[in-house]
């Protein structure tokens, strides 16, 4: 409950659209399902003549396929939005992904400071000798 | 009982008219004839009378005299009546006729009429339903095939990555957030402290299907994957401000000529600038350091235009100059470059000794500018400004006066701080070029320098020993320099602090004293372990000829008997004079003056030792050679 009050209004407002988009398109699919196997019974007394009861028949038929598609594809793109919304607005795993990726930058440069610094070492210590070797050498 | 009740009947009749004294008058009632008429009127007979209409037509040419004499006499109201009975009748006989024709069965025969029709009928629906519901099941069919098809191919194909995993992956790296339709992230500094105004917003997009299907047939050969893996489902699109590669390039001058040259590119100026295919990350990465560069460069214009230099700054384009120490300059120039055919100009003018340590430092300045930007000394007061230094704070209850107040306002600014490190950098370079010079020039002592490891970005010391080969453990002589920004600072052997401008000559002279200091403190050194006795020294001699800089110095020992006695001069222009002088005499000619023989003992003539003919590798093993010589002699 606290969850959704801290939420903002047109936050909330956007998963309920989702809800409502769920809810619409699993209806729509059910809707049109019972439709076309209504038509297919058939018994609907009507005033057309036969031929072009059949014709509206298949046209409906066709169309309420092409519904249900419809809605599975919406449905599809609900999921895409769903995961979209989730990635953006998924704070703690994105905080937990920044924390781990500091984490991991802080290591390597802990890493590359002491890399650094034994490097440093040597160098100094290398270079000490060779300063020594060089200044007492006739070659300068 | 009493009481008289009225009773007035219903109106039966219609009132047909209300005269003005209000009396009505009534329609007189319909007579049974008339309400008959008008209730025979009212008989619907019109489905029976299609049918007659129907057979009218038939028998067209029967009825028109009946009809012709309906509508004459349609006025009188039973007409409709009878012409209805009337077509009754008709029919009924046409029917009797009928019949009577059929009964005979010579004209006339009735079979049983076939309903096939209504056979056919549910057959052909059938039919049409199934394929109805065919065409249905290969719409849904074909749906959820191409539904199928889209997911497994993003399931089976790996090298093009799904949309959404990638798009996790630029959400952990960067800031996203969704506007109406579109996904826009920012790639600027201002969350960790960067007040620079110009927006890093870039727009995330899909990338489209027929860029998709355009890039398989480009590497068709299953074993090229490496082509195939870099198209990404993600598009980053960046405005045009930032696109490209940009770097800051800082230059040492001295009167036209390169002293250093360093540029630095945060992702190494081998990256292509500008790929299409490049990967969003690295794509993302080019314009952040873009911005970046901007930000830092248009920092520094804004102060060298404030700053009051004794040498005032100069903005030019994309270039600052500034004079660091006289007659050096320090160029600070942007470089950006958006096209590829920019790229290939560049390389030329950067030479191939990158000193990369001004540009980092330049950039670590600007980081520290944004740390500090967002990182207030603890603590600080809820309501109170942000901004005020821990120093500041504590002012109060240190109560601090106004001069410590006032120096603690003052900051330096980014300028200021890079054009000190090229001052240093300059210093230190001019320091090692002066040492190295000397140590190259002067073979006798050894003039050996050590840098120390340990210095900051405007500080750093070099330990320098003059020592003779073979005689280090007789005497040394340590000097320390601290290099410093605009000066040098040296620490003689004494303890001796000597201040030095940046003038190069300064530090040469010096050492030339410290080196000739040396050789005479040698010689008393060696003459100590040869068991010869200094009789006596001075490092600023004043008799001679006038040394162009500095004073000779010079010494006098005496052999372990007291017979010979050397003296060295020493003379920072010229070399080392050694004479020596015997005492007593080896031949001795009595003289008016002198008359006896103990007289001698005071010494005699100083003679020049002739050095450069002597045997020994330096000074002082010629020295030890002479005195060692002159010993045995005794």
């Amino acid at each position: 409950m606290s969850i959704s009050r801290s939420l903002p209004q047109s936050k909330e407002a956007l998963l309920k659209s989702y809800r409502t988009r769920l809810k619409d398109d699993v209806k729509s699919m059910l809707e049109n399902f019972e439709e076309i196997v209504k038509l297919s019974k058939g018994e609907h007394d009507t005033q057309l003549s036969r031929m072009t009861q059949c014709e509206q028949d298949t046209y409906e038929m066709h169309v309420r396929a092409a519904n249900i598609v419809r809605a599975g594809e919406s449905l599809m793109k609900l999921v895409s939005d769903i995961k979209q919304y989730l990635i953006l607005n998924d704070f703690p795993s994105v905080n937990e992904a920044i924390t781990h990726n500091s984490k991991v930058f802080r290591s390597k440069q802990a890493e590359c400071d002491q890399k650094l610094m034994s490097l440093r070492d040597d160098m100094a210590a290398d270079l000490y000798d060779l300063e020594e070797e060089y200044y007492s050498s006739i070659y300068k | 009982m009493s009481v008289n009740i009225s009773v007035e009947a219903p109106i039966e009749n219609q009132i047909q008219e209300i005269t003005y004294d209000g009396t009505e008058i009534y329609q007189p009632p319909l007579t049974l004839s008339e309400s008959l008429a008008k209730y025979a009127q009212k008989i619907d007979f019109s489905k029976t009378e299609l049918e007659i209409k129907k057979e009218e037509l038939n028998e067209d040419s029967k009825s028109d005299t009946d009809s012709k004499e309906a509508f004459q006499s349609s006025l009188w109201p039973w007409d409709s009546v009878r012409n209805k009975l009337r077509n009754a009748l008709q029919e009924v006989c046409v029917l009797a006729d009928v019949l009577a024709i059929a009964k005979d069965k010579r004209y006339l025969v009735l079979d049983p009429v076939q309903q096939e029709t209504l056979e056919t009928k549910p057959m052909v629906q059938i039919y049409a339903r199934k394929k109805a519901l065919a065409g249905a099941a290969s719409v849904l069919l074909a749906g959820s095939e191409k539904m199928k098809n889209s997911q497994t191919e993003a399931a089976r194909s790996r090298t093009t990555l799904d949309f959404h995993i990638e798009l996790l992956r630029l959400r952990q790296n960067w800031r996203l957030k969704k506007v109406s339709n579109t996904i826009i992230g920012d790639l600027s500094y201002r969350t960790t402290g960067s007040k620079y105004l110009q927006t890093g917003t870039f727009e995330v997009t899909k990338a489209e299907d027929e860029e998709k299907t355009n890039s398989p047939p480009s590497s068709p050969l299953p074993g090229s994957t490496a082509s195939a893996k870099p198209t990404s489902a993600l598009r980053v699109s960046i405005p045009s401000e930032l696109q490209g590669v940009a770097y800051i390039e800082v230059l040492c001058q001295k009167d036209q000529e390169d002293l250093c040259t360093a540029n630095l590119t945060l992702l190494g100026s081998g990256a292509p600038p500008t790929n299409p295919d490049m990967h969003w990350q690295q794509k993302l990465e080019a314009a952040q350091n873009v911005l970046f560069c901007k930000e830092l460069f248009n920092q520094l214009a804004k102060e060298a235009v404030q700053l009051q230099a004794p040498v005032p700054h100069m903005v030019v384009g994309n270039q600052i100059m500034a004079t660091v120490l006289p007659g050096i300059q320090l160029i600070i120039a942007l470089r950006h470059s958006t096209s590829s055919d920019k790229k290939q100009q560049n390389p030329p003018p950067s030479k191939s000794d990158h000193d990369h340590v001004l540009e980092h430092s330049l950039h670590q300045l600007l980081r520290e500018v944004h740390h500090k930007n967002t990182h207030h000394p603890f603590p600080h007061p809820a309501t109170g400004p942000l901004g005020p230094s821990k120093k500041r704070m504590l002012a109060g209850p240190m109560a601090a006066d106004r001069y410590e107040l006032l120096e603690m306002t003052k900051t330096q600014t980014l300028l200021e701080q890079i054009v000190q490190q090229a001052q240093h950098f300059i210093m230190r370079m001019r320091t090692e070029y002066v040492l190295d010079t000397i140590a190259k020039e002067v073979k006798d002592p050894l003039i050996t320098s050590h840098w120390n490891t340990l210095n900051s970005p405007t500080q750093s010391c070099v330990k320098i020993h003059i020592s003779t080969h073979g005689y280090d453990a007789v005497c040394r002589t340590p000097l320390i320099i601290h290099v410093g920004e605009k000066s040098l600072k040296c620490i003689c052997r004494d303890g001796k602090v000597m201040n030095m401008s940046y003038e190069p000559q300064e530090l040469r002279d010096l050492i030339f004293c410290h080196i000739n200091q040396h050789q005479i403190l040698a010689v008393q050194a060696l003459a100590k372990t040869m068991g010869w006795q200094a009789l006596g020294n001075s490092n600023h001699l004043g008799t001679g000829t006038v040394e162009p800089l500095g004073n000779a110095s010079s010494c006098l020992l005496s052999s372990p008997t007291g017979d010979r006695i050397i003296a060295v001069r020493c003379e920072p222009s010229t070399d080392t004079q050694v004479s020596v002088a015997h005492s007593p005499r080896q031949d001795f000619f009595p003289s008016r003056l002198v008359t006896e023989r103990k007289w001698e003992h005071l010494g005699g003539q100083f003679r020049d030792v002739r050095l450069d003919k002597m045997e020994g590798r330096n000074f002082l093993h010629k020295m030890e050679l002479l005195m060692a010589s002159l010993t045995s002699s005794s």
